[in-house]
């Protein structure tokens, strides 16, 4: 073997005239380029200038030796213009460093140039090189040839090569498999909204080529396309099926409706064809309520036997009349319905409606939060009685406090159990005391108005009421209908065009905005905006935040409107409105706002730029996309005024809310700054992002802020704390129990500074907000932002200003339910197992009453008539409240209304014997339940048994295992397993037996008359004046 | 030999070496687990005390300990495991061959339970078996060995792997030229450099860097460590060492290239950043730049030479220096004559050849401070220059000793003789504020660098934070302080 020690003379050989010489040496050269190359790169140019040489015949070869040359050299670019100049000579399939890193190269560089080409403008479209398109589509060839295709996918959604995308898809063995990775890959990866529609439209057509297409899917795809018709053909097309495909409809238009996206919802219920018989709708969709008159009488009858007397007195006339109203109501509809004949098509028809239109999935939620309502009424008595009463700001963030606890639960105990102390609330505080029953009643659709009658300002006169409380009822009744205000938005309007009292117009506004809620309704618009040009500094807020919710991501020009208007006015508090509103405006817009992104973020008013900082956020909400973020933290560092630093950091948790993991490791420079409100900043952006995740590292950035030194940072830092901790169980992380102490402390120190102190009392209510059975979910199972709760927590973020808007926090809780429903959209008995430990995922533990105080323990066991949890919980304190409670255990089961009547302090022992054998015996949820906490005392089982209707935390849903043997089983087994799911009945012919439901009553009428009650007198003589009195209570027979 | 007398001094053995081996083997083990949480936490600097455990480690190796320590941390029936017991198995034979006999049963009771292993582990295998190998002078198993640790890396890419990976590299080349091959991996060098560049694996590519060089300059190929020096792209140095090597090296390539100056400060630098314990390295590194400062015109000091455990190294050099300090042509022949040997193996003759010319310029510059006037011919007989025309030859060094700046005189050719000029006040001029500069600079840069070495633990700061009790405390304390001040004000009046 020779071994070569140098290159030289092959180099001087290059200089010769003879092109065989030169060929020679280059072939040469070729071989040994690996290693002489740093010799022949002394002599590149000659090399160099061979292939510029066109007589010289073998120019490829001279590019080749080039190209490895400038590889060696680390020119990656010079190396890769060599190799494609290489021609043939550049072998792409060779398995070597070389044509590995070039081929890598070459795929950047297209995908570089081609992201380049799909932005610029037409006019300057630049020509690909040929040869480096040949280059990446035979490579994308050979991943597709390897069966590679989800690399092929990613390389073409990254060059946009949507006929390539196809391609793959269309070649790839498993195509399901590949679109739902491609529409994943589409919401997260594609940074860019139009070519991300494009994607979409794609897969749309992927989908329906597939033989069995997956519906969900491609409705999920016209929806982020906005394309109503489409779902419309859809879902008509599905009902006209068999059985399954009916399933499916409702399956789809559940999931879409968990998108929360009211306008599209809406539009795709008008596009449906009318259903033959219209009267039969009001039965269907009431199918649920069905049983109602007999659960209320129930409860009524719990009631009675609590010792609650006064109450009831003020609630029972109130419940029996909604009793009745609603028995007459189903009678004469079932009535109607069995007279006429109906198609099935029709009736799917209005169920569907029912659904699209939130009516269904709306009541189901009520009743499940109603049902499983088990917050933990001590905890705000401790509150309240640690709580100095002259202090205003606890006070009222007590009532926020107890309105998030029992949010869309419609249990007002506390109220009404603290009529005298509530008086206390004056002017604003009695705005929002109000307001707070909206929240408490969420969801409560067909009683909110007759809920709130009391506070409304009355037709023609102005009425006793203070504007306070009928402004606050205003804002209430949007609360309640919020996202689905059809009903209410003609009444809101009246109030606001009947008035002219700023606080009312202030509680209209925000209602008729929250109502309204990206309907871009042109009429309500003209309105809100004659309230703005009022320029009152109250009213007119609210007028700019209503507008923003009105035209949520429709981004028009009014943005330009609003934005003109906030130079003209003088008011901080309406620049502040409309800033925040014209943020709502481009929600979602992504690149499209960019232009007045840009136009804020100049301004040289600092409330703009702070309005600028909202609008990145909401337009670039769950993005995480890099640009915007650069912009937010360049912002969070370098205004000069605090206000923006501020937001700009709370900004980024909106942009990062679909990677939550990110955020701490993002905000954590920032959450160190000298500067106390970056600091705030921080806390809130990881607060919102990591909502709910339990995620260690955003405790820990979080811990040594909620001990911060100045008041407001441990503010921040406490409520976003409770809101990344909420659902969390001890099980799951250990530091949940100190943070609960830790917040007792603060609320209980005489010392603490109020504004703490308020930051910690919202904690306690987040913490345990919606009788703990909701969590804030940003976005929806299927990833996408659900509009109304990234609005809602926006709007809740601007608290800092004006505190009534902390209840716009309730619209982004989502209940954490796993609900099954049936083919006639009723909740069948189905058990199905969690495979974990319960107290995993389990409610927290009661709150032990202190054993000094045996006084205050009897009034703890009596509010507990509506309340299982609390029931429970006397009941392993006091052997002899065991009787009573289970009497409402078996009240709550209502396995039957005979169990009521013969219900014994023995049944209780029963029960009990039940429960220890339970486990294997689906006997019951709650019973499982309760035979799971007794087992936990000795050995906690590994599993447990839940039943239709059942909490599901979004942490355990990979842990939910349906029975092979059961009776139902769920439509979609890929999907989730909770919210809305429809179940196949796998044996139709048997009788089905449904789970009786448990229904909101409208006690709150009575019992909330006390924020008003200047004069309560007046409002229990107007509760008495027109109640028939309780039909008697009756068995029901199904 | 019978059976139990075997037996016995298997005994015997067993229990003369336990307590050596089970402390090596639990070590080793502590290395396994420094490696296994190393990667586990990406955290280099456990790697990289994997590295110096090992180290430690390394004199009490023996076979047992390695064939149980093997046979512990590889899972059985792997391949790693079945491809390096051999090499100890090899070493064991040879050992009896030497009548020492070892337990043949040690560790295989203990047959590791793993299923799977760490590629790091793996490679830190390959790595202590080499390093024993080359301890017990199997050569060339040692050479095999390595060659296969460097293939099984190429196949994998971690950069957990960069530590243990540089390392491997280094006793890959190391046993190649000990067993006089390193030419042939040069190519492998080559290519394993490429991969380190193109995987940011700067920790290999500086340590690929130093061997290619060593290979090129082990053949004396100074031109293409130039180039290949030259040509590629160097980062920030993460390994002390690697970098003094590189600097000794770039300092024997800047020699050979006549650029004295830098050559004599990368040299410098490379023997003051050498740790102290490294006394072979920092032997090279002071004879080549004594060298360099020889031919700079430089004359080292005396207690340069006398360093302790050096003396006797240098005492070649020390004479040179002291022929080139007087000058004396005569003296220079008869030191480079003797020591010839020497230098020859330190691959500086012809550095020597090159002071020839330094002497002679030495011995003009003494003479040009002790004469103020002297003639050429006079010149020629004291620089002993033997040639046909002395006097001729004496003209034409003078002035061009002149030109370059060495003596600072005049010639008279027409008189024949050299005239020196006065030397002027050298507090004078800027020179000792150019020394002065040149050492701040050196101190300074120095504790930058000492700096920026400093680790700090991640957010030790933290800790620091007042409790919130802490704080109000102090700010019940302040408020008092000042309300006590505020009273005591108010007292005065």
């Amino acid at each position: 073997m020779t071994v070569v020690s140098t290159a030289t003379g092959l180099l001087a050989m290059l200089q010769e005239d003879h092109p065989t010489l030169k060929l020679h040496a280059l072939k040469n050269l070729n071989v040994l380029v690996d290693n002489f190359w740093p010799e022949i790169s002394t002599n590149i140019s000659a090399i160099e200038s061979l292939y510029e040489d066109e007589a010289f015949h073998e120019r490829h070869l001279a590019a080749l030796v080039a190209s490895k040359v400038f590889y060696y050299l680390g020119e990656l670019n010079d190396s890769l213009t060599y190799a494609l100049g290489a021609g043939p000579l550049f072998d792409v399939s060779e398995d070597t460093e070389y044509v590995q890193t070039l081929v890598a190269k070459c795929v950047d560089e297209y995908i570089l140039l081609s992201v380049k080409a799909a932005e610029a403008n037409e006019a300057e479209k630049t020509v690909l090189d040929p040869r480096l398109v040949a280059i990446v589509e035979r490579m994308l060839d050979k991943c597709m040839q390897d069966g590679k295709f989800q690399q092929a996918v990613g390389i073409a959604l990254e060059c946009r090569r949507l006929d390539k995308l196809e391609e793959a898809i269309s070649r790839s063995e498993n195509a399901p498999a590949m679109l739902s990775y491609c529409l994943r890959l589409s919401q997260t990866f594609v940074s860019r909204r139009e070519f991300r529609h494009e994607v979409l439209r794609l897969l749309v057509k992927s989908y329906q080529a597939l033989q069995q297409p997956d519906y969900l899917s491609i409705c999920q795809c016209l929806m982020f396309l906005d394309e109503p018709a489409g779902v419309a053909a859809i879902l008509d097309r599905l009902l006209r099926g068999d059985k399954n495909e009916a399933l499916l409809a409702y399956q789809v238009a559940f999931d879409l409706f968990e998108n929360e996206y009211q306008k599209f919802l809406l539009n795709v219920r008008d596009l449906l064809p009318e259903p033959a018989v219209s009267s039969a709708a009001l039965n269907v969709t009431n199918g649920g309520l069905s049983q109602v008159g007999r659960n209320e009488n129930g409860i009524s009858a719990m009631t009675d036997g609590g010792p609650t007397a006064m109450d009831s007195d003020l609630t029972e006339p109130l419940l029996a009349r909604h009793a009745a109203e609603e028995a007459a109501d189903v009678s004469a509809a079932s009535s109607a319905g069995q007279a006429e004949e109906r198609t099935p098509h029709a009736e799917r028809l209005t169920k569907l409606k029912g659904i699209l239109s939130g009516e269904t999935p709306i009541s189901l939620t009520l009743q499940f939060l109603y049902s499983h309502n088990r917050s933990d009424l001590l905890i705000l008595k401790t509150i309240k009685q640690s709580v100095e009463m002259r202090n205003s700001v606890c006070h009222s963030a007590t009532i926020y406090s107890n309105a998030l606890m029992h949010a869309g639960t419609t249990v007002d105990t506390f109220l009404r159990e603290n009529l005298d102390w509530l008086k206390r609330a004056t002017n604003w505080a009695k705005f929002s005391a109000t307001a707070g029953l909206g929240v408490i009643h969420r969801g409560h659709h067909q009683q909110g108005r007759s809920l709130m009658a009391p506070y409304l300002p009355q037709n023609g006169g102005t009425g006793g009421g203070s504007p306070y409380s009928e402004g606050g009822a205003l804002y209430a009744l949007g609360l309640i209908h919020a996202n689905h205000g059809e009903g209410i938005k003609q009444f809101l309007l009246e109030s606001l065009r009947n008035t002219s009292n700023e606080v009312i117009q202030h509680g209209a506004c925000l209602g008729l905005g929250l109502a309204a809620l990206g309907t871009a309704d042109e009429e309500i618009y003209e309105d809100v905006k004659n309230v703005l040009y009022t320029d009152s500094a109250v009213a007119g807020e609210a007028a700019g935040i209503a507008m923003g919710l009105l035209m949520v991501g429709t981004a028009s020009d009014k943005a330009a409107e609003m934005l003109a208007y906030a130079h003209d006015t003088q008011h901080e508090k309406i620049i502040r409105g409309l800033a925040l509103g014209i943020a709502l405006v481009v929600y979602g817009r992504e690149e499209e706002a960019d232009t007045l992104i840009e136009q804020m973020t100049r301004d040289q008013d600092p409330i703009l730029r702070y309005g600028g900082m909202y609008a990145l956020a909401m337009a670039y909400r769950g993005t995480a996309n890099n640009s915007a973020i650069r912009r937010l933290l360049h912002f969070a560092v370098s205004d000069v005024s605090d206000d923006v630093r501020r937001t700009a950091v709370l900004a980024l948790g909106f942009v990062l809310c679909s990677e939550p993991e990110q955020t701490p490791r993002i905000v954590s420079l920032l959450s160190e700054s000298y500067n106390a409100h970056v600091r705030y900043g921080a806390a809130m952006a990881v607060g919102i992002s990591c909502a709910g995740s339990g995620s260690s590292e955003a405790i820990s950035l979080l811990e040594p802020l909620t001990a911060d030194a100045v008041d407001f940072v441990r503010q921040g830092a406490l409520i976003a704390m409770a809101m990344v901790l909420l659902q969390t169980t001890e099980a799951r992380e250990p530091r949940v129990a100190s943070f609960r102490r830790q917040l007792e402390k603060i609320i209980n120190d005489k010392h603490e500074e109020t504004m703490s102190k308020m930051g910690a009392i919202l904690a306690q209510g987040i913490l345990d907000a919606g009788g703990r059975n909701v969590a804030i979910m940003l976005q929806s199972r299927t990833g996408h932002d659900r509009v109304t709760a990234v609005v809602g927590m926006a709007v809740f973020s601007q608290f800092w200003y004006w505190y009534p808007l902390i209840y716009f926090i309730s619209l982004s809780f989502a209940p954490t339910a796993f609900i099954g429903l049936n083919e006639e959209l009723r909740m069948p008995k189905f058990d199905f197992v969690s495979e974990t430990k319960p107290s995993m995922f389990g409610y927290p533990p009661s709150v032990a009453p202190p054993a000094a105080t045996s006084a205050v323990k009897v009034p703890t066991a009596v509010l507990s008539t509506s309340n299982r949890a609390k029931v429970r919980g006397a009941k392993r304190d006091a052997e002899a409240k065991a009787g009573k409670g289970a009497v409402s255990e078996g009240g709550a089961t209502g396995s039957s209304t005979k169990a009521e009547a013969s219900h014994a302090s023995g049944d209780g022992t029963g029960d009990g014997e039940k429960e220890s054998s339970s486990g294997a015996k689906d006997e019951n949820a709650m019973d499982v339940e309760g035979g799971a906490e007794k087992k936990a005392a000795v050995v906690e089982a590994s599993s447990e048994v839940l039943s239709n209707p059942a909490r599901v935390v979004p942490a355990q849903e990979k842990f939910i295992k349906f029975r092979e043997d059961s009776r139902y089983a769920p439509l979609k087994l890929k999907r989730a397993p909770s919210g809305f799911v429809m179940l196949r009945d796998m044996t139709p012919s048997e009788p089905v037996e449904l789970v009786s439901t448990d229904t909101p009553v409208s006690g709150g009428a009575g019992g909330a008359a006390a924020p008003a009650a200047a004069n309560p007198s007046a409002a229990a003589m107007a509760v008495d004046d027109n109640e028939p009195p309780p039909p008697e209570p009756f068995e029901y027979v199904p | 030999m019978t059976a139990s007398p075997a037996a016995m001094g298997q005994d015997v053995e067993m229990k003369s070496a336990d307590p050596v081996p089970v402390s090596a083997l639990s070590q080793l083990k502590g290395v396994v687990t420094a490696i296994e949480k190393g990667v586990s936490t990406k955290e280099m600097r456990l790697m990289a005390r994997a590295n110096r455990l090992l180290l430690l480690v390394r004199r009490q190796l023996t076979v047992s300990v390695v064939n149980a320590f093997l046979k512990h941390a590889l899972p059985a029936g792997s391949d790693a495991l079945a491809r390096l017991l051999p090499f100890a198995a090899a070493v064991e034979k040879s050992e009896k061959d030497m009548e020492v006999d070892t337990p043949p049963a040690a560790g295989q009771s203990h047959v590791s339970q793993k299923q799977s292993v760490l590629p790091e582990v793996e490679i830190f295998c390959y790595l202590l078996v080499t390093i024993f190998l080359i301890d017990q002078k199997q050569l060339e198993e040692a050479k095999t060995c390595s060659s296969a640790a460097v293939k099984r890396l190429q196949q994998l890419n971690r950069r957990t792997l960069d530590v243990l990976a540089a390392r491997v590299y280094y006793y890959y080349s190391y046993s190649h030229e000990l067993t006089d091959s390193l030419a042939d991996i040069r190519g492998t060098l080559l290519a394993l450099h490429q991969t380190a560049t193109l995987r940011h694996d700067e920790l290999g590519q500086e340590t690929l860097l130093n061997l290619l060089l060593r290979n090129y300059l082990h053949y004396n190929l100074y031109d293409h460590a130039e180039k290949l020096r030259s040509k590629t792209q160097r980062s920030d140095s993460h390994s002390n060492q690697q970098l003094c090597r590189y600097l000794y090296y770039l300092g024997k390539i800047r020699t050979i290239q006549l650029e004295y100056t830098d050559a004599k400060e990368c040299l410098l630098q490379a023997a003051r950043k050498a740790p102290a314990s490294a006394r072979g390295f920092r032997i090279q590194c002071t004879k080549w730049a004594v060298i360099v400062r020889l031919l700079l015109g430089e004359i080292p000091e005396r207690t340069t030479f006398m360093q302790p455990g050096m003396r006797k190294a240098l005492r070649p050099y020390f004479e040179l220096t002291n022929a080139v300090r007087i000058g004396d042509l005569e003296l220079f022949r008869s030191v480079a004559e003797k020591n010839s040997s020497v230098f020859t193996a330190d691959k500086s003759h012809n550095l020597i050849v090159r002071l020839r010319h330094n002497v002679i310029r030495t011995g003009l510059r003494n003479i040009s401070i002790a004469y103020s006037r002297i003639s050429l011919a006079d010149v020629a007989s004291k620089l002993h220059l033997d040639s046909a025309t002395p006097v001729d030859d004496a003209e034409s060094i003078v002035t061009k000793a002149i030109r370059d700046g060495g003596i600072d005189a005049n010639v008279d050719h027409s008189k024949g003789w050299m005239q020196s000029k006065e030397t002027g006040d050298i507090y004078s001029t800027q020179e000792p504020q150019q020394a002065f500069h040149s050492r701040i600079a050196f101190c300074l840069n120095t504790h930058n660098e000492a700096v920026k070495a400093l680790r700090f633990p991640p957010d030790a700061h933290k800790k620091e934070l007042e409790s919130a009790e802490k704080r109000r405390e102090r700010q019940q304390q302040e408020q008092e302080l000042a309300k006590h001040i505020a009273e005591e004000d108010d007292d005065e009046f």
